[in-house]
C-alpha cells in the first residue's frame, strides 16, 4: 500500500492529539466511513457535534487523509498489521493504532463491496424464460409439424435497473445442443469444487 | 387431399401429355433448375425449336409443372394421393410413373427451398462458453470472482449476429436446469399426443 | 509392538473406523471389530467394492464375508501367507497385525499429501477459487428482486456474491482538493486560503457530483501523487545526483528549460502563421473582425461606429500588418449601403495613407541602418588613422633626439649605452621578482586545482556509493518481506498439521531399534567368528588325536606281538581311545538335543499364542449352528 506523501501529512494531522481529541477520533472514523460507504452520509462530517471545537481546516485535512486510508487499505486487502506498520510511520500511539483498527476492520468489507461494484461487464444474465410451440405451417408451406421453444434471456446492464431481454428461437436439436454446453460449463465448476 | 387445378393450369398441363419419357425427364429437370435457381427464358427457345412448338407453350408447360411440384410438396400430398390428383389431367401411365418418381426425389429440396423463403425468427446458432475468475481490478486487488462469459450466435435470414453475455455460477446452474426441465417438456405425454395427433 | 499397535489403531481411527478409545492393541480386538475395521479399509482403497460393514448373525453369511474379505485381501497383492475365512472369523494376533499392517500401508496417502504439498503460489490460488466457488454454489438461486441491487450476501461462510450487473459503476473520478499544512507550524499559510479551508471547501466525500464517483476520486488523486513522487525520485536518482545541483536548482533549471522550449514553438508557429500558410486561421481572424465590426455598428450611430471600427482595425494593424493587406473588403451584411460605400472610401483611403506612412518607415529604417553602418566603417578608418599617427608621432621623437645627440655622438652614445645597461639591468631584476613572486602562487594554483579533482572523484564515488547502497537497501527489503511471507506460510501450515501423531518420538524409537538392530548384529557376527574358531579347534584336536592315536596305535601293536604286557597296553589304549569316542559323541549328542529342546519351546509357544483350543470350540460351536440353519432353510424349502 502506497500513499502519497501529503496524504501521510494528512493522517499525521488525524493521530494527532493535539489537534484532534482521542474522542473525537473514534467519531472521525466512524464519520470517514460512513462518509465512503453511504450517500446520505457524505456531509455527516459537518454536522456531527464531536467535531464543535476542532478547527475545521484541520478537521478536513485529517477527514479526508483518513477517507484515503481506509479506501486504500481496503482496496489492497491490508491485514491489521500493514495498517499498523503505516500508522505507526505517521506517528500513531498504539492507543489510536488500535481504535481506528477497531472502528474501521469490521466496515472493511463493505467498503471493498463498495469497490468491487466499480468495473463493466458485459449484459449479466440474471433468469431465463421459456416457451414451447407447435409450428404447424405457414404461408408458403404446410405441414411443417416441429416444435420451436422461443428462449428469452433476461440481463441485467451495468447501470440500468431494468431488465433487457435476449430472444431466440430453438428447434428441438439446437436446443438439446445448447443445453449440453450449458451442462458442460456446469460440469467443469463442479469438478473444480472438487479440487 | 388433392390437388384442385384450374382451367388453365389442365391447359397448360396438357402440353406435356404427348411428350415422350425423356423429354418430360428434361422438362422435369429444367422445371427443377428453374425453381433452384430462377427462370431462364432462353431455353425456352431452344427447347421450342427442337420439338417444333411455340415457345410460349412450352413455357407454360414449364411453369405448369413446376406449379405442380411445388404445390403436391407444400401440402406434403403422399404417393396415392399425387396420382389420384394427376389422373385428371389425362396423361398416361408412363407420364405418371415419371412425375411421381420425380415428385418423390425432388420432395425434400423443394421443401427445403421453401423454408428459405418463410418466415425466419432469429433461431439459436452456436454458444461458446468460457469459465473466468477475475483476481483484481483497478479498484480491487485480491478478488476471487468466477463468472462465465458466453457466446451467443444467432442467426436470421442468413445474417449471424454474435453476442457476448456473463453470468455467475449460481445463475448458470439455474439456467441449466430451467431449459432442461424445458426439453424434458418436450417428451411428456401431453406434448407427445399433440404431436401425434397433428399430423 | 505396542507401538505398532499404537500406530495401526491410529490410522485405523483416522480413516473413520469406529474404535473405542480403550483399546489400544490389537489382542483387545473382537472378531466383529476385525471383520468391519478391513471392510472399511478395503472401502477405503479400492471404493467400488461392496462390503458389508459389520458381521451378519447368520453363519453361511459369516463365513461368506470373512471368505470374501480373504480374497479381496489376498487380490491386493498381501504375500503373507494362506488367507481364507479363518484369518477374520477365528483370528490369531501376529496374523491379524500382519495383514492390518499391509492394509495400512496400502492405504491411500492423498490425506497426507495433501498436508505436505508445497504451498506455491499457483495452488494457494487454485484452492482459494474451489473455496470461493464451492460457497458461491452453495447458495440456490434466488430471484432477482430478492437481491440488494445484485448483491447477494450470505451468512455462513460470511461473505457476499455478486450476481447481477445493475450494480456495477464505471471508474469516473473527479479532480478532488484537500487542505494542505494546516497544521505545519513551519509553513505559514496565507489568511485568505485559511479562510477558505475553513469555511467554504466542502468535505473530501462531498465534493464530488455524485456520490459513487467518491472512492474513484480519492484513490485516483493518491495514485497520481504516488506516481509524481515516483517519477520525481528516478530522475533525481539517475540525473539529478549526477548533476549535483540542490534539488530547487535543479528544479529551476528545468523548469526554465522548459519554458524556453515553449516560447520558442510558439514563436516558430506564429512566424509561420505570418507567412500566411494558415488560410483556415485567417478566416477565423476574418470572422472575428466582422464580428466586431457588426457589434460596433449596430450599437453606435454611424460617424462613430466607423471611427470605432477605424481605431478598431488601427489597433489589429499593429500587430499584424499582413494580415491587414489580405483582409480585402469585410463587407458587412446589414446595414446601409452608402454608409458602407463612405466607410469603405474612408477606410481605403486611410488604407493608402497607412501604406505610405508604412513605406516611408521602411525607407527610413533603412537610411538609418545604411548610416550607422558607414558610421561604424568611419570609426574604424579614424581609429586606424590615429594609430599610424601615433606611430608616426613615436618615429619623428625619436628620430629628433638622435639627431639632437649627434653633434656630442660619443659621449652620448656612451651615455646611452650605460642608460641601456641599467634598463638591462633593472628588466633582469624585475624579472626575477616576477619569478619570485610568480612561482608560489602557480604552486598554489596547482595545488588548488588537484584539490578540486580529488574532491570531484570523491564525489563520485560517494554516489556510486550511495546508488549500490539504495540497491542493496531495496533487495535486503524485498528479501525481508519474502522470508516473512514464507514464515507467516509456514506457521499457518505447521498449526495445520496435526500433532496427535507424535512423529519425533516415532523417529527417535526408529533409530533407537536401527541402532539396537546394529548392535545385535555385531554381536551375531562375534558369535560366530568364535563359532568359526572354536570349530577350527576342534577340528585340529580331533586331526591331533587321530594321528596320536594311529601313531601309538602302530608303535604298541609293533611292540605288542612280542611282549605281553605290550599286549595288555595295547588293549587298555584301544579300550580307553573307544571310550573317549562315546563320550565325545554323547557330548555331541547332548547338544543336539538341547537344541532340539529349544526348538520345540519356541513352537510351544507360538502355537499357544494361536489360542488353538478356543477357536476350535469356536469352530465347532459354529458348525453346529451352520448344520442348524441349513437343515432350517432345507426344511423351508421343503416346506414350500
Amino acid at each position: 500500500m502506497e500513499l502519497g506523501s501529503s496524504i501521510l501529512e494528512n493522517i499525521s494531522v488525524a493521530g494527532d492529539a493535539a489537534h484532534i481529541s482521542d474522542k473525537a477520533f473514534i467519531s472521525l472514523v466512524q464519520a470517514a466511513c460512513q462518509g465512503v460507504l453511504l450517500e446520505e452520509h457524505r456531509n455527516a462530517v459537518a454536522e456531527n457535534p464531536a467535531f464543535k471545537d476542532t478547527d475545521k481546516a484541520i478537521l478536513k485535512e485529517a477527514y479526508s487523509g483518513l477517507v484515503t486510508l481506509i479506501l486504500e487499505a481496503a482496496k489492497h486487502d491490508s491485514s491489521e498489521q500493514n495498517i499498523s506498520s503505516v500508522l505507526e510511520d505517521c506517528k500513531f500511539t498504539t492507543d489510536r493504532i488500535s481504535s481506528f483498527a477497531k472502528e474501521f476492520l469490521p466496515q472493511k468489507p463493505h467498503v471493498q463491496l463498495l469497490l468491487g461494484k466499480i468495473s463493466s461487464s458485459f449484459p449479466h444474465i440474471v433468469d431465463v424464460d421459456w416457451r414451447l410451440d407447435y409450428y404447424i405451417k405457414n404461408n408458403h408451406l404446410e405441414k411443417v409439424n416441429s416444435a420451436v421453444y422461443l428462449i428469452s434471456l433476461k440481463t441485467e446492464v451495468p447501470g440500468s435497473n431494468d431488465i433487457q431481454e435476449v430472444q431466440f428461437s430453438c428447434s428441438l436439436e439446437q436446443l438439446q445442443d445448447l443445453v449440453g454446453k450449458l451442462k458442460d460449463a456446469t460440469k467443469c465448476m463442479e469438478k473444480l469444487t472438487q479440487g | 387431399m388433392l390437388l384442385v387445378f384450374e382451367d388453365s393450369h389442365k391447359e397448360h398441363l396438357s402440353f406435356l401429355v404427348g411428350l415422350e419419357p425423356e423429354v418430360l425427364r428434361e422438362f422435369c429437370k429444367i422445371s427443377m433448375n428453374f425453381i433452384r435457381k430462377g427462370t431462364n427464358p432462353k431455353v425456352f427457345q431452344g427447347a421450342a425449336q427442337k420439338l417444333g412448338v411455340s415457345a410460349e407453350s412450352v413455357q407454360h408447360g414449364v411453369e405448369g409443372l413446376m406449379y405442380l411440384l411445388t404445390e403436391s410438396s407444400k401440402m406434403m400430398l403422399n404417393e396415392i394421393d399425387f396420382q389420384d390428383s394427376i389422373m385428371t389431367l389425362g396423361f398416361d401411365d408412363d407420364t405418371r410413373t415419371t412425375l411421381l418418381e420425380v415428385y418423390l426425389s425432388q420432395r425434400k429440396d423443394i421443401r427445403d427451398i421453401l423454408n428459405e423463403v418463410s418466415m425466419d425468427l432469429p433461431h439459436y446458432h452456436n454458444l461458446e462458453w468460457r469459465f473466468d475468475v477475475q483476481l483484481s481490478s483497478r479498484s480491487l486487488r485480491h478478488q476471487v470472482s468466477p463468472s462465465i462469459l458466453l457466446q451467443l450466435q444467432t442467426q436470421e435470414d442468413g445474417e449471424k449476429k454474435t453476442q457476448m453475455l456473463q453470468t455467475d455460477p449460481v445463475n448458470l446452474i439455474h439456467l441449466t436446469s430451467v431449459l432442461e426441465e424445458a426439453l424434458q417438456e418436450m417428451k411428456s405425454g401431453y406434448c407427445r399426443r399433440i404431436v401425434r395427433n397433428i399430423k | 509392538m505396542e507401538e505398532v499397535d499404537r500406530i495401526i489403531v491410529h490410522s485405523l481411527r483416522s480413516i473413520g473406523c469406529d474404535i473405542e478409545e480403550d483399546v489400544q492393541s490389537l489382542r483387545q480386538f473382537s472378531t466383529e471389530l476385525i471383520v468391519a475395521t478391513v471392510a472399511r479399509c478395503l472401502k477405503v482403497i479400492s471404493s467400488d467394492l461392496e462390503l458389508p460393514s459389520s458381521l451378519p448373525p447368520g453363519m453361511s453369511a459369516r463365513f461368506r464375508v470373512g471368505a470374501s474379505l480373504a480374497n479381496h485381501v489376498q487380490d491386493l497383492g498381501y504375500k503373507g501367507g494362506d488367507l481364507g475365512y479363518q484369518t477374520f472369523l477365528y483370528s490369531n494376533e501376529t496374523e491379524i497385525r500382519k495383514i492390518f499392517m499391509f492394509l495400512v500401508e496400502k492405504l491411500p496417502k492423498e490425506s497426507s499429501q495433501t498436508a505436505d504439498e508445497p504451498l506455491g503460489a499457483s495452488v494457494l490460488l487454485h484452492r482459494a477459487i474451489c473455496t470461493e466457488l464451492s460457497n458461491q454454489l452453495s447458495a440456490s438461486w434466488t430471484p432477482t428482486f430478492m437481491k440488494d441491487r445484485g448483491i447477494r450476501s450470505r451468512s455462513k461462510p460470511p461473505g457476499w456474491q455478486r450476481e447481477g450487473a445493475c450494480c456495477l459503476q464505471y471508474y469516473h473520478s473527479c479532480p478532488t482538493r484537500t487542505p494542505v499544512g494546516t497544521a505545519n507550524l513551519s509553513i505559514k499559510l496565507p489568511r485568505e486560503t485559511r479562510s477558505y479551508y475553513t469555511s467554504k471547501l466542502p468535505y473530501v466525500t462531498n465534493q464530488t457530483r455524485v456520490h459513487r464517483d467518491t472512492a474513484p476520486s480519492v484513490l485516483e488523486a493518491n495514485t497520481l501523487e504516488v506516481a509524481v513522487q515516483q517519477e520525481w525520485e528516478t530522475e533525481w536518482n539517475s540525473v539529478g545526483l549526477a548533476s549535483r545541483l540542490t534539488q530547487q536548482e535543479f528544479k529551476r533549471r528545468k523548469r526554465e528549460r522548459l519554458l524556453k522550449l515553449i516560447r520558442d514553438r510558439l514563436q516558430q508557429d506564429s512566424q509561420r502563421q505570418e507567412r500566411g500558410t494558415g488560410p483556415s486561421a485567417l478566416n477565423d481572424l476574418q470572422q472575428v473582425m466582422t464580428s466586431i465590426e457588426a457589434q460596433g455598428k449596430s450599437g453606435l450611430s454611424k460617424t462613430k461606429g466607423s471611427r470605432f471600427a477605424h481605431t478598431e482595425k488601427l489597433q489589429y494593424a499593429k500587430d499584424e500588418e499582413k494580415t491587414m493587406a489580405q483582409m480585402g473588403t469585410a463587407a458587412p451584411q446589414d446595414t446601409e449601403e452608402e454608409q458602407e460605400r463612405k466607410r469603405q472610401d474612408e477606410v481605403d483611403g486611410l488604407r493608402e495613407e497607412l501604406h505610405k506612412v508604412t513605406s516611408d518607415l521602411e525607407k527610413l529604417d533603412l537610411e538609418v541602418r545604411k548610416f550607422t553602418a558607414s558610421q561604424q566603417q568611419m570609426d574604424e578608418v579614424i581609429m586606424t588613422e590615429e594609430k599610424s599617427a601615433e606611430e608616426k608621432k613615436a618615429a619623428y621623437t625619436v628620430k629628433k633626439r638622435t639627431l639632437d645627440l649627434l653633434p656630442e655622438a660619443e659621449a652620448n652614445i656612451g651615455k646611452l649605452q650605460a642608460v641601456v645597461d641599467s634598463s638591462a639591468q633593472r628588466l633582469v631584476t624585475l624579472a626575477k621578482q616576477w619569478e619570485s613572486h610568480r612561482e608560489p602562487l602557480i604552486q598554489q594554483y596547482r595545488e588548488l586545482r588537484q584539490l578540486h579533482s580529488q574532491r570531484e572523484s570523491e564525489a563520485e564515488k560517494k554516489l556510486e556509493e550511495i546508488k549500490v547502497f539504495r540497491a542493496r537497501m531495496k533487495e535486503s527489503a524485498d528479501e525481508a518481506r519474502r522470508k516473512e511471507e514464507l514464515q507467516k506460510q509456514l506457521v499457518s501450515e505447521f498449526e495445520r498439521m496435526t500433532k496427535d501423531v507424535n512423529r519425533s518420538a516415532y523417529t527417535r524409537k526408529i533409530l533407537e531399534i536401527v541402532a539396537n538392530i546394529k548392535k545385535q548384529k555385531q554381536e551375531i557376527d562375534k558369535i560366530l567368528v568364535d563359532t568359526k574358531s572354536v570349530q577350527k579347534e576342534i577340528n585340529s584336536l580331533s586331526g591331533k588325536l587321530d594321528r596320536t592315536f594311529t601313531e601309538t596305535d602302530e608303535l604298541v601293536f609293533k611292540d605288542a606281538k612280542r611282549d605281553e604286557s605290550v599286549k595288555k597296553a595295547y588293549r587298555l589304549l584301544a579300550a580307553l581311545h573307544e571310550n573317549f569316542e562315546s563320550l565325545i559323541h554323547t557330548v555331541e549328542d547332548t547338544g543336539v538335543v538341547t537344541r532340539e529342546i529349544r526348538d520345540l519351546e519356541e513352537q510351544i509357544e507360538s502355537e499357544s499364542s494361536k489360542k488353538i483350543l478356543s477357536n476350535l470350540e469356536k469352530i465347532s460351536e459354529d458348525l453346529q449352528q451352520m448344520k442348524k440353519e441349513n437343515s432350517g432353510l432345507i426344511a423351508k424349502v421343503k416346506g414350500k
